[in-house]
């Protein structure tokens, strides 16, 4: 390697370099002094050339000038951040409403449906057939409902004694009396209710309740008495396990 | 990242001066390397949630500078504006600068971006070539071969008779 060579090397290297890497470089100062001198003066004009550039104005005000430019900057962050979260808090407060509103509605629907049932049961029927024949009072709850009327394949055991007809919250319903089984009635209403708490406590504050549905129509097994006996019930009628 | 108020005062105390410096050296002009500043702190506050870790705080505020130096390049090219070699001897009473400063700035006015930006990150701060890499965002062999080069033309063009002639500013405040 010549000695221009070596000179650019020496631009390369700083203090603290690898010293393995310029190994060469210096092996090569130690045999030819003009390159040494070279490194000499390169080294001292270096130095010199960092001291200048530690010249830089002074500008005492700067620091106050950036810190009053944030304060300004974070004011005004401040001031626009209510309207930011305004725009957030619109479909959020849509959303709490849809909730709210999801939530609420079919418990209020509910719990008048409840009050409403309490208050038929104890009033006389507006409308009732006394018959013992299943298919016959099946017919009937159809021409209540002016549409076809089945029984979930739970209840096809269940025999009848009558049946009358109500309104729920309204919901045309009938009210269908158990044959064998004074403390049991069913309930079909014409919609669907999903809540089977609602119908326990409209029906006897001591009374049982037990609720399906197919979609279309609700059907509310209600009982006077305690849930085992009910479930004693529904055992011995097929329609539980 | 989230960074307090408190802790980016903080840091504006503690990097000010030095982003200065490097600005001045860059811009070769006060008013901008104050406008350079300013302007790379607040760039800085808004964006904080980029800075990785602490640690990097420096590396990233002089990134953040020469983001704000590319901008304000391409808006107007100050420096085409005001050649240093063709300007008349205007003392300013507020910047009488030494014959060294004023030798480097006409020095470093002769020097492309490429090769001016990692010098004085070299010089002023001695950074390493990894902060200066980063900073840069370049490949450390970039950074050596262009810092070995830049240092090659400012030693000789330092050695050159000097026109002392005082420096005009690019832009009056």
């Amino acid at each position: 390697m010549n000695c221009e060579l070596y000179k650019s090397e020496m631009y390369a290297w700083r203090p603290g370099s690898d010293a393995v890497s310029f190994q060469p470089l210096f092996d090569h100062l130690a045999r030819c002094p003009e390159c040494a001198q070279f490194f000499e003066r390169l080294t001292t004009s270096d130095q010199r050339i960092q001291r200048t550039f530690q010249e830089i104005p002074e500008d005492r005000s700067l620091e106050s000038r950036i810190l009053a430019g944030l304060a300004h900057q974070r004011a005004q962050t401040k001031t626009h951040r209510p309207r930011w979260k305004s725009w957030i808090l619109l479909p959020l407060a849509a959303a709490v409403i849809l909730v709210v509103t999801l939530g609420v509605m079919p418990r209020l629907e509910e719990a008048r449906v409840g009050k409403e049932v309490a208050a038929l049961l104890n009033q006389p029927p507006g409308l009732q057939i006394d018959s013992t024949n299943r298919q016959q009072i099946l017919d009937w709850c159809a021409s209540v409902f002016s549409g076809p009327s089945s029984l979930p394949p739970e209840l096809n055991k269940v025999e009848f004694r009558g049946a009358t007809a109500v309104e729920v919250a309204d919901h045309k319903a009938v009210l269908l009396k158990m044959k064998n089984e004074q403390r049991a009635s069913l309930l079909i209403v014409d919609a669907h209710l999903t809540r089977e708490s609602g119908f326990k406590s409209m029906h006897e504050k001591s009374g049982s309740a037990a609720l399906w549905s197919d979609g279309r129509r609700t059907y509310v097994l209600l009982y006077q008495g305690s849930a085992q006996e009910m479930h004693a019930y529904m055992v011995q009628m097929g329609i539980e396990a | 990242m989230q960074i307090s108020d408190h802790t980016f005062d903080d840091w504006v105390r503690q990097y000010q001066r030095l982003l200065f410096g490097i600005a001045y050296w860059w811009t070769g002009s006060r008013t901008d390397a104050e406008e350079l500043t300013q302007e790379a702190f607040f760039q800085a506050y808004r964006s904080s949630s980029t800075l990785r870790e602490v640690e990097a705080v420096k590396g990233w505020l002089i990134g953040i500078l020469r983001h704000c130096y590319a901008q304000m390049s391409r808006k107007s090219n100050r420096r085409a504006e005001v050649p240093l070699d063709g300007m008349e001897n205007e003392p300013e009473e507020q910047d009488m600068l030494s014959a060294d400063v004023l030798a480097l700035h006409q020095s470093l006015a002769k020097l492309d971006d490429r090769h001016r930006l990692p010098l004085v990150m070299f010089y002023f701060q001695q950074l390493s070539y990894q902060e200066i890499s980063e900073a840069l965002e370049l490949p450390i062999g970039t950074v050596m071969s262009r810092l070995s080069r830049a240092r090659k033309m400012l030693h000789e063009t330092l050695e050159t008779p000097r026109n002392l002639i005082v420096m005009r500013k690019a832009k009056q405040r």
